[in-house]
């Protein structure tokens, strides 16, 4: 039975989680870099840049979900 | 006691660099472009350890022009499934994994985009009438920021070299200052001439004022 479960593409997919949760942290990290910089240099650009931040963490949220059902 | 001699060119450089109202939105080089990579005396630019009373004369960045690379290249990478599509280097995976390996790529791909984007924007360099403030932010885990105070600005100088340098106008100006402090290097700069004047002339002014002793 779990001879069944673990197969090479079981595997396959908990590297490539890995490898998306690896990436979340990472995107985190943007966000929260963004934010102390924001706070380090005010330019009145703030609010487009802290957007686009939030995007890219929810982008890197959006395909770790999207692996974890499809694969 | 009366005033006997104030200089004029003194009161010039005091008027050029720290204009007051209306007055600096027609100064060359003055923009409220948040994207801009030179601003003099910038409306809306504040930092985090700026004085009460503390002017900023120039804000600086890097030339847009050296984003020019970081940019063809995500393209280029966009586009790398597409044109790589007759060597299908992904084949021996199911299909669901082939999607999602292509997602990785495009986030890979993002990764990068925004790092170059944000190394650019956040990489800024502020001449104030007190000091000059270096803001590496050299990746996303590591930021430096260097500051000097202007009466320890010994000389500066400025050096462009390269075509698109000398096309666009742009270079680095070096900031040496006294002591052990570490040097302050402004990297591919618009106008390095103008820039390195400012700081000329900044210098001057608080070695004057340290003169007459009217230093903060």
């Amino acid at each position: 039975m779990i001879l069944d479960i673990i197969n090479i593409w079981f595997i396959v997919k908990l590297l490539f989680l890995f490898a998306l949760a690896i990436y979340l942290i990472f995107a985190s990290v943007v966000v929260r870099q963004v934010y102390l910089m924001t706070e380090t240099v005010k330019v009145g650009f703030e609010f487009p840049v802290r957007i686009i931040a939030w995007v890219y963490l929810f982008g890197a949220i959006s395909v770790f979900l999207i692996a974890l059902f499809t694969l | 006691m009366p005033e006997v001699y104030t200089s004029n060119k003194d009161k010039n450089i005091k008027q050029e660099l720290t204009p007051s109202g209306e007055v600096r939105h027609h100064l060359p080089g003055h923009t409220h472009n948040p994207l801009g990579a030179y601003c003099f005396r910038p409306d809306n630019v504040t930092f985090e350890t700026q004085d009460q009373g503390e002017k900023i004369v120039l804000f600086l960045r890097q030339h847009p022009i050296v984003n020019l690379p970081w940019i063809a290249l995500t393209i280029l990478l966009f586009f790398a499934p597409a044109i790589l599509i007759n060597f299908p280097l992904l084949s021996f995976l199911p299909a669901n994994f082939q999607f999602i390996a292509h997602l990785i790529w495009y986030l890979l791909v993002a990764a990068y985009a925004v790092e170059s984007a944000l190394a650019w924007f956040f990489n800024v360099y502020i001449v104030t009438d007190e000091r000059v403030v270096d803001v590496d932010f050299i990746n996303l885990l590591h930021r430096e920021i260097t500051e000097a105070k202007i009466d320890n600005i010994q000389d500066t100088h400025h050096a462009v070299g390269g075509v698109l340098r000398t096309i666009f106008n742009f270079g680095d100006v070096i900031i040496q200052t006294a002591g052990t402090a570490q040097n302050i290097e402004f990297e591919a700069v618009p106008n390095p001439a103008s820039v390195s004047r400012v700081v000329q002339e900044l210098r001057l002014e608080e070695e004057q004022e340290k003169i007459e002793g009217r230093v903060r």
